[in-house]
């Protein structure tokens, strides 16, 4: 990888975004790679937290949102607990999913936003999340019909899922909350 | 002692047995419950994945209806806890961020509360010399491992105060009910946490690994405090052997339903009928529940 380390690169519009989105300032990284020797699903991804961070100070774009470590991230929050400099960098992850939502980036990111929106949508629509509602609509919106199908009997045999989803009494008042937040953050 | 109680979602479904056996074990305990008016879901991984506001706001409809009932708060699920404790923080200490949120969900939200883990609760408020003194049937030779994962240890404003990378309240919990607390590595090892769905693959060699570490170290059984982790723990059992190509056969129990079997607070109200790796054989062999009935 050319790294570009003009004045320009080192500011760019694109880690000025990141920085806004998670509140964290880029340039306490010193690259030390703690964050990376503790991350459980390093194995599993193409960059290190440690490189994703790197590519973030040096406004490389199109590599850190095309990565696929911020799909395979837990949030499970091991280099947060372990960066020397308390930087939050889940938050930084949040940040980069986000973005790539709007610049229509990454492999992993439709069964992610598949997830999430799946989740939130119950989340809006009963103020509760049904365990059963997500399982199925994150399986008809994905296309994956099949997602952990094979767990269904052991489920219903030792009754693990709420018959239907439990409506809190001020719904109304939680979908003006969604609707001034989606005003606010201008989707 | 009395607290505003958040259920949290999994307490419908998946992690019902973990509610309930929390329940009957505070009752016992003599801990009063007070369930927060109208609570809603703290929108866990996909609202702070998503939406910085979003992932406020939801737990702050929450706080602001226990401030209401002027009680602390008492959370089993290590998520909700997490979530709910950060947001707490944040509005406390950002008045901008107070104001706007409040407006956002029109009610008037301080962040003047605690937020308590019920494995807080039970260590340090109740406290460990009134547990034993509950206990009834002690679950000598009972070799435990505690898992806790990392939404109860890590997190920067979430920490239960206790040591991050080595945490003991469980340990001290299990160590006051007769059993025996492993000193093992994996302890706050993650085990794919929210992946369940999107990277199953992921999941399943993590808790593997957990699995693996555990029954290495000699456990009888995986003691958790956490929804997630016992779903993807017991759920993902039969791939984690697989995938090693080693047998576990370990149960995934609930911290407070072994509490229950000390206390003597009968099998059907802590729900061990509820796990997917069923915990009585190993139960029965250490003689801790009545084998004649299950072997």
């Amino acid at each position: 990888m050319k790294a570009d380390l003009t004045d320009k690169a080192l500011h760019s519009e694109f880690r000025r975004k990141v920085e806004a989105l998670s509140g964290q300032n880029l340039s306490n990284c010193y690259q030390c790679g703690k964050c990376s020797g503790g991350c459980p699903v390093e194995p599993d991804v193409d960059v290190s937290p440690t490189r994703l961070l790197r590519m973030v100070q040096l406004g490389l774009e199109a590599e850190a949102l095309s990565s696929d470590s911020i799909w395979h991230c837990a949030g499970c929050g091991t280099c947060n607990g372990r960066c020397p400099m308390g930087i939050d960098i889940v938050r930084i992850k949040d940040a980069l999913r986000k973005l790539t939502k709007e610049m229509h980036f990454g492999r992993g990111s439709l069964e992610a936003w598949t997830f999430y929106e799946s989740f939130l949508d119950c989340v809006r629509n009963f103020g509760r999340l049904s365990e059963i509602g997500l399982m199925g609509a994150y399986n008809i919106n994905s296309g994956k019909l099949l997602t952990n199908v094979k767990k269904a009997p052991w489920f219903l045999m030792r009754n693990k899922l709420g018959v239907s989803p439990h409506t809190i009494k001020r719904i109304d008042r939680l979908q003006r909350v969604f609707e001034r937040i989606e005003e606010i953050e201008g989707k | 002692m009395k607290y505003a109680y958040y259920p949290g979602c999994s307490s419908e479904g998946s992690g019902a047995e973990y509610a309930r056996a929390s329940e009957a074990v505070l009752e016992a305990l003599g801990v009063e419950l007070e369930e927060i008016d109208d609570w809603v879901c703290c929108g866990a991984t996909p609202a702070h994945a998503t939406s910085h506001l979003l992932s406020i706001a939801l737990p702050a409809i929450s706080c602001a209806a226990a401030e209401k009932q002027s009680l602390d708060i008492l959370t089993c699920c290590a998520c909700c806890h997490s979530r709910l404790k950060q947001v707490n923080q944040e509005v406390k200490d950002d008045p901008e961020l107070r104001a706007k949120i409040s407006g956002i969900i029109e009610e008037e939200v301080q962040g003047s509360l605690n937020v308590m883990h019920i494995t807080e609760v039970l260590a340090r408020e109740v406290g460990l010399e009134s547990i034993k003194a509950h206990v009834r049937k002690p679950l000598k030779g009972l070799k435990v491992a505690c898992y806790y994962g990392c939404l109860m240890s890590r997190m920067p404003e979430a920490l239960l105060s206790d040591k991050s990378e080595y945490p003991m309240l469980l340990d001290n919990l299990m160590d006051a009910i007769g059993a025996e607390p492993l000193d093992w590595p994996y302890k706050t090892e993650c085990c794919g946490a929210a992946l369940t769905l999107t990277q199953t693959k992921t999941v399943i060699r993590l808790s593997a690994d957990v699995l693996h570490m555990a029954k290495q170290n000699g456990a009888d059984v995986l003691c958790v405090a956490c929804p997630l982790c016992q779903a993807n723990l017991d759920m993902f059992q039969g791939e984690a052997e697989k995938l090693l190509g080693e047998r576990f056969s370990i149960p995934v129990i609930y911290f407070v339903q072994l509490m229950g079997l000390a206390m003597d607070l009968g099998t059907k109200r802590i729900c061990l009928d509820r796990l997917i790796v069923d915990p009585l054989p190993v139960l029965a062999q250490k003689g801790l529940i009545d084998g004649a009935v299950y072997l």
